[in-house]
């Protein structure tokens, strides 16, 4: 079933799930003014609007344990990528 | 107390081979960092050692081919040393084996094409073949897991993703197995072996040629872009085009018959998994990944020296990470040697963790997930057809010989 077009958030809330972020490191690389490495090496949210929001979208997609969780900032609603 | 003492150092001891945790959970116990000298390597069998490696990717590379010099082991042919090499620079130009820079750029022209989202477009395909290959052996009443289920339901599925004419299927399955010899310890295993690297090079080379020109939505056509983009030279697409054609094939082919070895040995986990195949799909399959990976180790080389856990490892020196223990250590898994498909979480390294985290994997967990559900549903229960399971002499892999079964009609 095709979904409707959705709305792109104007501004995103993005939450990393350490139990499942595996320092693949690939969201650092398309979006590295929002994502940076913790001690751990696990992927952690430095500055939330350090990116476009196309890059963040584009990161949390590429993210290869879907650990980055995106929501609208003004509703809270999860946006899905 | 020294381990030499208590434990063999001959990793391909038949006991080490039959029964890896039993062996390399006393070294995780004795010294999770651990020197065995007769093979030349630093053995690697604690959590939080291993994942510290694995994320520090700078300090310890993965162009290993390319610089250990040992030759084949188990012993070969002396006559087929010359093919050795022919294979080794096929190995060493695959992704895998890159480093940073190279290795970032390489994996940004393929790692697109496997995100979760993408992967899980291939959900209903992968079905169907399970339900093809299932439905074909249903009525026989017992089949070779192995030859029967696991091997054939990877090929369709890279084949499909390689875009490969219908017709072609028979050469491309022949060639898959002739590169299963990597994992192999007969003495003629190179022969085969570089049949099927040359085969897949006369085999691929025109389809990447068409694909230059006219690309589709098929993965050679994404090996084909990252040409056109001046990142991979035609050699290498022709060796990632192997690549997938291996790594998607042996381990998944070990994950199904692995998977499935564990459920017969613990027939209440399969009672767990029948009362609700589609619901316990996912976490089965992690447990079965964790419980006894498809691929028990995997190698490095030191790129500094480096102190881990007490000891020095030199500049140079090759290392062995072997998930097949960690994934039973206890300081994070509670009782690590039972299967228990309704662990979670359940943090395995079964696809290594870091900037080499497997690309493959959520296929392999859309494969399993669907295997082990397409099983529960259709059978009530297995019996092994055999009182001994045999495993190929690797290090690298827990890949059984054989994997025959019954069931009652």
């Amino acid at each position: 079933m095709t979904k409707p077009p959705r709305r792109v958030p104007a501004a995103l809330d993005i939450y990393v799930d350490h139990d499942r972020c595996v320092g693949n490191a690939m969201c650092l690389t398309l979006a590295p003014g929002v994502f940076a490495h913790n001690a751990r090496r696990q992927s952690e949210v430095v500055d939330p609007e350090g990116d476009a929001i196309a890059d963040i979208i584009v990161a949390a997609e590429n993210c290869p344990t879907a650990a980055i969780l995106l929501s609208d900032a003004a509703t809270g609603e999860p946006y899905e990528v | 107390m020294s381990t030499q003492a208590v434990l063999t150092d001959d990793l391909f001891a038949p006991e080490v081979i039959a029964d890896p945790y039993t062996y390399f959970g006393a070294l995780r116990e004795i010294e999770p960092v651990h020197r065995n000298d007769r093979f030349g390597l630093w053995l690697v069998t604690g959590y939080e050692e291993l994942v510290w490696i694995l994320r520090h990717h700078e300090l310890f590379s993965s162009a290993v081919i390319r610089h250990v010099e040992a030759p084949p082991y188990p012993p070969v042919d002396a006559a087929d040393l010359p093919l050795f090499d022919e294979i080794r620079d096929f190995r060493a130009n695959q992704l895998v084996e890159q480093d940073r820079p190279e290795h970032l750029h390489q994996r940004g022209v393929v790692h697109g094409y496997f995100t979760p989202k993408a992967m899980e477009r291939w959900r209903p395909f992968v079905r169907s073949a399970v339900a093809e290959l299932l439905d074909g052996v249903h009525a026989k009443g017992s089949m070779d897991v192995l030859t029967e289920l696991a091997a054939p339901l990877p090929v369709r599925i890279i084949a499909e993703m390689m875009g490969v004419p219908y017709e072609d299927r028979d050469r491309l399955r022949a060639m898959a197995d002739g590169i299963l010899y990597i994992n192999r310890g007969e003495p003629y295993r190179l022969r085969p072996l570089a049949r099927a690297v040359r085969g897949i090079v006369d085999y691929a080379s025109p389809l990447v040629r068409e694909r230059i020109v006219d690309p589709g939505t098929d993965f050679i056509s994404v090996l084909a872009e990252g040409e056109n983009r001046g990142v991979f030279d035609r050699r290498q697409v022709l060796v990632n085009t192997g690549l997938l054609l291996f790594a998607g094939h042996e381990t998944t082919m070990n994950l199904i018959c692995n998977g499935l070895l564990a459920f017969i040995r613990n027939p209440e986990q399969w009672e767990r998994l029948r009362a609700d195949p589609k619901g316990m799909a996912r976490l089965a399959t992690e447990e079965c990944l964790r419980y006894d990976p498809p691929v028990k180790s995997t190698q490095r080389i030191a790129a500094e020296d480096v102190e881990i856990a007490g000891r020095t490892i030199r500049k140079g020196e090759s290392l062995r990470w072997i998930m097949a223990a960690a994934n039973r250590d206890p300081a994070v898994f509670s009782d690590p040697d039972t299967f228990d498909i309704g662990r979670q979480p359940n943090p395995h390294l079964s696809f290594g963790s870091g900037i080499h985290y497997c690309l493959g994997a959520t296929l392999a967990r859309v494969e399993g997930q669907e295997v082990f559900r397409g099983l529960a549903e259709r059978f009530s229960r297995f019996e092994l057809a055999t009182d001994r399971i045999e495993y190929q002499p690797s290090l690298q892999f827990r890949s059984v010989k054989s994997l025959p079964v019954r069931w009652p009609a």
